[in-house]
């Protein structure tokens, strides 16, 4: 298997599901009408209800939703159990549930007057249903945040090319926020300087450090990254350079984990020791933690014009070119360069269903499809449709090409992912994509250019994830103080609802595995897409209209996902707690989270069959504004 | 591909690329000024409901620009909101 193929495929079925699948679904089920007033046109306020043009509204969409999911997934997944499960449920999970999840995320909230999920749940189902979404939804928040932290700080600590880059973007994000809101400068100069010189960081990163072959490993001897190294010398003279506490990742996902070599056995490293597994949590880790807590504090708690805004235009610019490229690299690397377009890894590594009591466990089903998540089918999606692009719809029609099109372009940004794996790389989760970019943009810049390029993937990376963390500590500050505020004034405060917020996640963080953090998050986001469709379903049966498209994809997300929960539930009990200390608060922690993920879950679950029935006897009538 | 057909290519990939980089910034902006907008209808609403606050001859000054964001305003003040609003 090699690139070309892959593009070709993903062209293949997207075209063929979209023109006679999606199509179909928009006509004959929910007939969407271009006459129909969208709550855009009837309620525009000018802000939230705005008419929009639906190639706005599309990039606007893909953008929203094209985080770190689709690239960690596929990555992840590809890992542990082969390419090609991982091809198989990003193209069967987008065809039939993904776009299915989205699109009518959005036409739901259109129908019922721009009202948010929860608002329709409320309406539709039961009014504890809306309570118990709000449950959900926060510890869902909780779980991106820590999941997202914990990948970031382990990069950040365990490559000295990186950081800089990352200090710099936030230097830009500054002086961008300065140069168009107080210099009133023109967008293009500004664009150009912020975003050069973000990407010129970033890329700067190795420069200087030279290629160890007998050790297979990179001398960090460079101004920038031996600087960096020094630097961390320095932080972890504290402790006389013993770690702060040591955590395991049964996974080997944690990117502190060096591959393996060419006689398939890990590296001892001043990070990992592969005969016990321990991995060192040294102080610099904490350092860069802690960095990224400031940095997403400011974003958090300064006005958006300040700090978050320009910091998330930089990281549009720098993600949308870096991609870009790489998929050039991608489609002409069979022709240009066939040994990098050529996949080393295994199609299929292992179905994963044998069970050892003391070991990790992770079936096929249903871990597979909570690892890949937002690629294949996603509740954020779901909740930002209904929220944020519904309430700009100008037609109906746009509902589909918005909705449905975007998804299928996430879909190929995770097949990208998935070939960026799929060809040699190296270390774990982010470093395999960031290897794969560098190969990807050595087919059009020649082999010298390999390490920058790898530089430039990891910057990326790490500005997508970190470009959400700190929407999601926005987001958690708000909650928590609307949530609990009246009970506990002092979280009315930003300053201590932000602090609470990040407090929580470093608890998480500090469990040293994000893998399954990673894994409760994606089966909180499949719930959530779940979730989604189950009011779809219930609101498509009060207008007496066929829920069968979405029903059993809610079905099978459904009891897949809450599945996986307990999978992963049962993975920290064996794994985690029993190695005691913070590692098993934090394990403990995850497990109180997984079980009251499944009973909201389960809650929401029945109250949505409740309602189902009722409608499917005719017993309730939809409300005027739920009706079609 | 005619010249047209061209033209309404180049036009859509320039909204798409706008989407995607700036029309949050615009929707911020806007929602930033919705919320000025808001105070300065709150200054003028005593007049609206009988109760002169400011001077009356500055109330008529500032009604004109005051009357037509009435219904806006009111649709995004009466409309129902929860967390999930805040989020984007």
């Amino acid at each position: 298997m090699n690139t070309f193929w892959i593009v070709v495929l993903g062209a293949i079925y997207i075209y063929l599901v979209y023109n006679y699948y999606a199509r179909r679904i928009d006509r004959d089920i929910i007939q969407s009408d271009p006459k129909r007033a969208t709550p855009a046109r009837m309620y525009m306020d000018g802000v939230d209800f705005m008419p929009t043009s639906r190639n706005v509204l599309y990039g606007y969409h893909f953008k929203s939703i094209a985080a770190a999911g689709p690239i960690v997934g596929p990555i992840t997944a590809a890992n542990i159990w082969g390419w090609l499960p991982s091809l198989l449920w990003l193209a069967i999970g987008v065809s039939f549930i993904g776009w299915v999840s989205d699109y009518t995320a959005i036409m739901v909230a259109v129908r019922n007057d721009g009202n948010s999920l929860s608002a329709i749940s409320h309406r539709l189902i039961s009014p504890r249903t809306r309570t118990i979404l709000f449950v959900f939804i926060f510890f869902y928040l909780l779980l991106v945040a820590g999941a997202f932290m914990g990948i970031m700080a382990a990069l950040m600590a365990a490559r000295p090319d990186v950081p800089f880059g990352i200090i710099i973007l936030g230097v830009m994000g500054f002086l961008g926020g300065q140069m168009l809101y107080r210099w009133k400068m023109d967008l293009i100069v500004v664009t150009v300087i912020i975003v050069g010189v973000t990407i010129l960081a970033m890329i700067l990163g190795p420069f200087g450090a030279t290629w160890n072959a007998e050790k297979g490993a990179w001398n960090w001897v460079g101004p920038i990254n031996g600087a960096t190294v020094a630097f961390n010398k320095a932080i972890d003279s504290i402790t006389g350079g013993q770690p702060v506490m040591q955590v395991v990742d049964p996974t080997n996902a944690d990117p502190r984990i060096p591959a393996p070599g060419p006689d398939g056995k890990r590296p001892k490293t001043a990070l990992y020791d592969p005969e016990t597994g321990l991995i060192n949590t040294m102080p610099s880790y904490l350092f860069w933690a802690l960095f990224l807590l400031v940095f997403s504090y400011l974003s958090a708690t300064l006005p958006i014009w300040r700090f978050a805004q320009p910091v998330n235009y930089i990281g549009f610019w720098v993600t949308f070119l870096t991609i870009g490229i790489s998929a050039i690299g991608a489609l002409l690397a069979p022709f240009i360069k066939p040994q990098v377009g050529q996949f080393a890894l295994e199609p299929v590594k292992t179905l994963g269903f044998a069970l050892d009591p003391a070991k990790p466990w992770q079936p096929l089903w249903p871990m597979l499809f909570v690892t890949i998540a937002c690629g294949s089918i996603s509740g954020w999606h779901a909740l930002f449709g209904s929220v944020g692009t519904a309430r700009q719809l100008e037609y109906e029609t746009d509902g589909l090409p918005v909705g449905g099109g975007a998804m299928f372009g996430e879909n190929a940004l995770a097949l990208l992912a998935l070939i960026a794996v799929s060809i040699p790389g190296s270390g774990g989760g982010g470093g395999r994509f960031a290897a794969g970019v560098g190969s990807l943009l050595s087919v059009l810049f020649g082999d010298g250019f390999r390490p920058f390029g790898t530089a430039l993937g990891f910057g990326v990376f790490i500005v997508i994830v970190l470009t959400v963390t700190q929407l999601i500590f926005r987001v958690m500050r708000v909650t928590l103080s609307e949530w609990v505020g009246e009970a506990f004034p002092a979280l009315k405060n930003m300053h201590v609802s932000t602090i609470v917020s990040m407090v929580l996640t470093m608890l998480l963080v500090l469990s040293g595995t994000w893998v399954y953090l990673w894994q409760l998050f994606g089966a909180a986001n499949q719930l959530m897409a779940a979730l989604s469709l189950l009011i779809v379903s219930v609101w498509l049966k009060s207008i007496k209209r066929n829920p069968a498209f979405a029903l059993w994809p809610m079905l099978f997300m459904y009891i897949t996902t809450m599945a996986a929960t307990l999978v992963t539930a049962r993975n920290l009990l064996v794994t985690i707690v029993p190695k005691g200390g913070s590692i098993a608060v934090g394990g403990w922690a995850m497990i109180a989270i997984a079980i009251l993920l499944f009973i909201t879950a389960l809650l929401i679950g029945w109250d949505g069959y409740q309602a189902y029935q009722r409608y499917a006897r005719g017993e309730a009538k939809p409300s005027a504004a739920a009706a079609d | 591909m005619s010249q047209e057909e061209k033209k309404s290519f180049w036009q859509n990939l320039k909204e798409i690329l706008y989407g995607m980089a700036s029309h949050d910034m615009s929707r911020y902006a806007l929602r930033t000024r919705a919320s000025m907008e808001h105070l300065f209808i709150l200054i003028t609403m005593g007049d609206m409901i009988g109760i002169p606050i400011l001077p009356p001859y500055y109330s008529l000054r500032l009604l004109p620009y005051v009357v037509p964001q009435i219904s806006t305003w009111k649709r995004r003040l009466l409309r129902e909101k929860d967390i999930s609003d805040a989020m984007f």
